[in-house]
């Protein structure tokens, strides 16, 4: 399978992306951001509807642009209002899902972008390996850098305030990598399941680790583990990469479930 | 502790193996047929019918086609792993052309030395719609190109190739024969077209299309392209629709119940059975449905 240029180019995405959807997942689930990132996944649509209407022809550009925005707008509007988060959240998405099918469905186009609902992996350029490279580089980083803090800001806001760490400029951070890991995974992945990826291996890592040291090994292990398999599977069955991927992931979850709920008895 | 690494070592390894197992399994059960020392692969149906019958009984010659949609037509097609895989190992690739295939691009970038023709070079089409096929003489155009392409790159099989081509050329003048009598009574008559591979009906039978709009995969018609049918219908003076059966009846069917209209369902031919005749038979079919349509 190593001879074709397109499945030598999506390996290298597989293996760039699932560490950086390990580690972030993790800290979406601790913070309960699940519907949050899958917001963000919907955003896509309009990104590139606005790209399109603004004539930029480089798609990543104009999704990237717009999933940041959309993210930092969230954030500010949710910490200000009295509403629920996932009201609010809610509320973003199916305004910009909207848009975005407003306007790429215009004169009854839309099938020309079906392909962004479940995936083509054929859609990896080098480019764009170059921009995930990039977007790994900077992940891991701020990662580095922030993680303590913004875990800490995770488990007492206030608290966290309190001991002089910037909680609102780390979440807008935050918001800004995942929108970037979502936006520049989301031509391969698919928006309808962009977010399981995120999700289900943290989810698994969190049924059987007892400290965040192993909450993130299981959960990057996790990740690459049903990114390389269900790159492989769907090469020799011939069937999306995206959903391959979430059921291996998903096969992970549920087996790690029930070892985790055996275990507590 | 150590136990839960044990665990997660097994899971991880149950489910390689399984994924393994699944793969080998899926794999041995759609074996692919022997090699033969020339793969022709073609981007689509008509394209794909064309080769079979140019490449018939030579042997030394298999013809594929690409795992293509199972609706609509081929704008919005795109390629599979599976079809790359196809292509790797493909001497020659035809394809239609005119804007059809969109996946060109990828094609030419993965594979620079492919040798990739577009069947209908030097054929000309209106408006750039390449629905080219469906005018019988541009077909036989591209059956020829098709006979010539191959015939320079098996010449050890010239002499069957062309035997093949002028057989299958001369079904395709019958059909050209029957048309000939349509187009005696339906010349100058207007028509509403539903699909934009109806162009090509129009010229080949002189028809003057009132009003079109092209109907395909996941196009939802507005109202006002309704309204716009029916004005036309009012004032133009034509009762005559062709539709497409499988996205046009809905349409069609409004149409119908609030105007004086007969609409004719034509076969767009952009897919079918896997057989040799299922052009002839198709475009048989549509011919009949003219000539009920103008009373031949």
């Amino acid at each position: 399978m190593l001879e074709y240029g397109f499945m030598r180019n999506a390996i290298f995405a597989v293996l760039i992306i699932t560490p950086l959807f390990g580690m972030l997942g993790t800290t979406i689930i601790s913070r309960k951001m699940a519907f949050f990132s899958d917001a963000l996944g919907h955003s896509a649509l309009t990104g590139i509807a606005v790209g399109i209407v603004f004539g930029i022809s480089d798609t990543n550009l104009s999704m990237v642009l717009f999933a940041a925005a959309f993210a930092l707008l969230l954030n500010y509007i949710s910490s200000r209002s009295g509403t629920s988060a996932d009201t609010i959240i809610s509320v973003f998405s199916s305004c910009s899902v909207a848009v975005g099918l407003a306007i790429l469905s215009r004169g009854g186009n839309f099938s020309r972008y079906s392909s962004l609902l479940v995936g083509d992996i054929l859609s990896i350029s080098q480019r764009e390996i170059l921009y995930l490279l990039v977007l790994f580089v900077v992940t891991f980083v701020f990662y580095v850098v922030c993680f303590n803090r913004l875990s800490a800001a995770g488990i007492h806001r206030t608290l966290a305030a309190s001991r002089q760490i910037p909680v609102s400029l780390l979440e807008n951070l935050f918001a800004v990598v995942t929108a970037l890991i979502v936006t520049l995974s989301i031509k391969w992945v698919g928006i309808l399941i962009i977010n399981a990826l995120l999700i289900l291996p943290a989810a698994a890592s969190r049924n059987i680790s007892e400290n965040l040291r192993e909450y993130h090994f299981f959960s990057v292990l996790f990740s690459v583990f049903s990114g390389i398999t269900g790159l492989f599977v769907s090469y020799y069955i011939n069937v999306a990469t995206g959903p391959a991927i979430v059921i291996v992931a998903s096969v992970l979850y549920f087996a790690t479930y029930l070892y985790g709920r055996m275990n507590q008895r | 502790m150590k136990q839960k690494y044990y665990f997660t070592a097994a899971l991880l390894c149950a489910v390689s193996l399984c994924a393994w197992l699944f793969v080998t399994v899926y794999n041995n059960s759609h074996k692919e047929s022997k090699r033969e020392q020339i793969t022709v692969v073609t981007s689509f149906y008509p394209v794909y019918i064309a080769a079979l019958n140019v490449a018939r009984d030579c042997g030394g010659i298999e013809v594929f086609n690409l795992s293509e949609p199972q609706t609509g037509c081929l704008h919005d097609f795109q390629l599979t792993p599976e079809d790359m895989k196809l292509i790797s190992r493909a001497d020659v690739f035809l394809v239609n052309g005119g804007g059809m295939e969109s996946f060109l691009g990828d094609v030419t970038e993965q594979y620079p030395d492919l040798a990739l023709f577009e069947t209908t070079e030097g054929l000309r089409m209106p408006d750039e719609n390449a629905h080219v096929w469906m005018s019988v003489s541009r077909y036989r155009g591209q059956v020829n190109f098709i006979a010539e392409r191959l015939c320079e790159i098996s010449p050890e099989h010239a002499q069957e190739l062309q035997a093949n081509a002028r057989a299958y050329d001369s079904k395709l003048a019958e059909l050209e024969a029957q048309q000939e009598e349509i187009l005696e009574k339906a010349k100058g008559r207007k028509i509403i077209s539903f699909h934009d591979a109806y162009a090509y009906v129009a010229d080949d039978y002189g028809l003057v299309t009132e009003y079109s709009i092209n109907l395909d995969e996941e196009r939802q018609t507005g109202a006002k392209e309704a309204a716009d049918v029916l004005s036309a219908v009012r004032d133009g003076e034509t009762n005559l629709i062709f539709a497409e059966e499988q996205y046009g009846r809905e349409l069609a069917e409004t149409v119908e119940k609030e105007a004086d209209v007969n609409v004719y369902y034509l076969d767009t031919l952009v897919r079918g059975a896997d057989e040799k005749d299922s052009y002839l038979d198709g475009m048989q079919k549509n011919i009949n449905i003219l000539k009920t349509a103008f009373g031949v």
